[in-house]
């Protein structure tokens, strides 16, 4: 057996893993709190901490005190979940339609989500009744849909390996929804309206206040548990969805759980904080390239990285241009589309 | 009866591809499927693992329905090795045959030393010991395919399927893979092309058609006539004078 544990250590030793985990997101939330525009001493934010989470009473400077906890935390959790949420949604998307690009945005479920919240907010459907968050979901799900039906018309299906069918029809979808945002914006919208909404639509945490946070946090680790529970489902669909059937695998309810949270997690982090691309699709790919394929360590790595990742570039959104905030999807695209070039390159010079 | 099927079939858009199957395999034996290409092997192998559902009859494991038994419980029951599954990720040989345990863990039932011994004895028996942080892509076909008969026997199933498995197999892999499944405590059915192969197994069946056309033990089955109404070509037996073993010598119909 020494083969064996040398290989691949068991399961009980890597429980050390959460709480190291768990420490580092503390730790990337602590450096994203820490870091802005103002600069605020460390003991200044240690002790606003203390006053508002232990309930000390340090003599601080109020304005100190709001930037630190209304305004760089809620935002610091809110990238983290948002980071974690996108990572896990495009692992997801990859593992199940066995496609290395797949990703929310490229598949055009987050142009989807889009047109969902400003068919909401914009337009007025639902008149009141219906949360923008409610909006997205519905579009993101729509967005899915259509583009899964497209590829499978067009010969790629879902299932399908190695076709770029899917990636094609994801192309028309986010054309098609981005087109339709664009239609309800200059319709309908005013002009203040329309330059807030196109702001947003790039990815922008500055509105960001404890309210959103308690939506993205608790969205954000549903998805990481239901990853967490079905690593191993997830693991099985390496050699296909007939194959993980074989070996025991609900596909079918498997497929619709994940796909649908994918669409929710998406929809959600989209209402809150705009658009964010390549996240879903640069992560998974940098956590593989570091602890490898299977999703028990998989799962965790990407939500982790994704975390970090989106905390960093909201860090950089803020402080790259001197009294302006860069929207934070910039940044991720301007790290994103040169990975996705050397993923492009990867796969072609794989036999 | 550890597996029967009842008239079963299976179409797409009407045309039948599988029809009228009556099939009972006995506990332990090791029954060949032989039949031209696209005669419903793979079909048929597909609805018996319950990897396809029936349009018509039903498949029935050790006396009860296979259609209402869970995924999970069905996949400790039975392992179903197809054919020519690739993937792109990049998988150890270890990962690749650790997945046949999937059936048998739950998120709460983690890895355990067993899984370990399993594994271990699976990817010795399927002669990879040496290979386990191989990557997939760097196997060769016949690597590839005893991979997956590693981790179809990691999920110690009671009923193996095997898809064409001797293919791209060396002829000394052919040979092992063949005397390891009948040498296995399990019940076993094999699609396979080499009539010679079938020929070693405890029962065949002929498919034609998309029907089971035969089904006894190799040497009324395989018989002269029926190997020239089923494949189209002229078979002769020729025995070996070292043992009395009966081989086929295969020929065009003339």
């Amino acid at each position: 057996m020494t083969i064996a544990t040398a290989g691949r250590p068991s399961v009980a030793r890597l429980w050390w893993r959460w709480p190291v985990g768990l420490a580092a997101m503390a730790a990337t939330v602590f450096a994203g709190t820490c870091i802005g525009e103002t600069p605020i001493p460390l003991s200044i934010v240690v002790q606003t901490l203390a006053n508002k989470v232990l309930g000390a009473a340090y003599p601080l400077d109020p304005i100190d005190m709001g930037i630190i906890w209304n305004y760089r935390l809620p935002r610091a959790l809110v990238a983290a979940s948002c980071g974690a949420g996108l990572a896990l949604s495009g692992l997801v998307l990859q593992s199940l339609l066995r496609n290395a690009l797949a990703d929310p945005y490229l598949l055009g479920i987050s142009a989807g989500a889009s047109t969902g919240a400003v068919t909401v907010t914009i337009a007025g459907i639902g008149g009141g009744a219906v949360s923008m968050s409610l909006g997205a979901f519905a579009g993101a799900l729509t967005a899915f849909l259509l583009v899964a039906l497209l590829a499978r018309a067009a010969g790629g299906g879902v299932s399908a390996r190695g076709t770029g069918q899917i990636i094609l029809a994801g192309i028309a979808g986010s054309q098609l929804f981005n087109a339709l945002t664009s239609f309800i914006i200059t319709k309908s919208a005013n002009a203040e309206q329309a330059r807030g909404i196109m702001f947003w639509l790039l990815g922008n945490l500055s509105g960001v206040r404890w309210p959103d946070v308690t939506l993205a946090v608790p969205i954000a680790l549903t998805g990481l548990i239901a990853c967490v529970w079905c690593a191993r489902a997830l693991d099985a669909f390496a050699f296909g969805a007939e194959s993980a059937a074989s070996l025991g695998i609900p596909v079918r309810r498997v497929q619709i759980v994940l796909i649908g949270l994918t669409a929710l997690v998406t929809a959600v982090m989209v209402s809150i904080v705009g658009s964010i691309g390549f996240v879903g699709l640069v992560i998974p790919h940098a956590a593989r390239f570091v602890v490898g394929v299977r999703h028990g360590r998989l799962v965790p790595a990407t939500a982790l990285t994704g975390a970090a990742f989106l905390i960093a570039a909201d860090v950089l959104s803020r402080t790259m241009i001197p009294g302006q905030v860069l929207p934070i999807g910039v940044i991720t695209a301007l790290v994103g589309a040169p990975a996705f070039a050397l993923i492009l390159l990867r796969g072609r010079r794989r036999p | 009866m550890i597996l029967q099927a009842r008239n079963l079939g299976w179409g797409v858009r009407r045309l039948p591809i599988v029809q009228g199957v009556d099939l009972a395999v006995r506990e332990g034996e090791t029954l060949g499927l032989v039949g031209p290409n696209g005669s419903g092997k793979s079909t048929l192998l597909r609805l018996l693992a319950g990897i396809l559902k029936p349009t018509s009859g039903e498949v029935a494991v050790e006396g009860r329905p296979l259609s209402g038994l869970p995924r999970r419980l069905a996949a400790q029951k039975i392992a179903y090795l197809e054919q020519q599954a690739d993937t792109g990720e990049a998988i150890t040989v270890r990962d690749a045959v650790e997945l046949g345990r999937t059936p048998w863990l739950t998120p709460l039932q983690p890895w355990s030393d067993e899984d370990d011994r399993i594994v271990a004895g699976a990817l010795a028996d399927a002669d990879l010991r040496g290979f386990e942080s191989r990557f997939w892509a760097t196997l060769s076909g016949g690597e590839k395919q005893r991979v997956h008969l590693a981790r179809a026997l990691a999920q110690r199933p009671r009923i193996l399927l095997l898809d064409e498995p001797t293919n791209h197999l060396d002829v000394r892999h052919q040979l092992s893979m063949l005397d390891l499944v009948a040498a296995l405590p399990v019940t076993s059915i094999i699609a396979l092309h080499d009539l010679n192969q079938a020929l070693t197994c405890d029962r065949v069946g002929v498919m034609a058609g998309g029907r089971l056309v035969a089904l006894g033990s190799p040497e009324e089955v395989l018989s002269v006539e029926r190997i020239a109404e089923v494949f189209g070509v002229r078979a002769s037996i020729v025995v070996d004078p070292a043992d009395g073993t009966r081989i086929f010598r295969l020929d065009h119909l003339r």
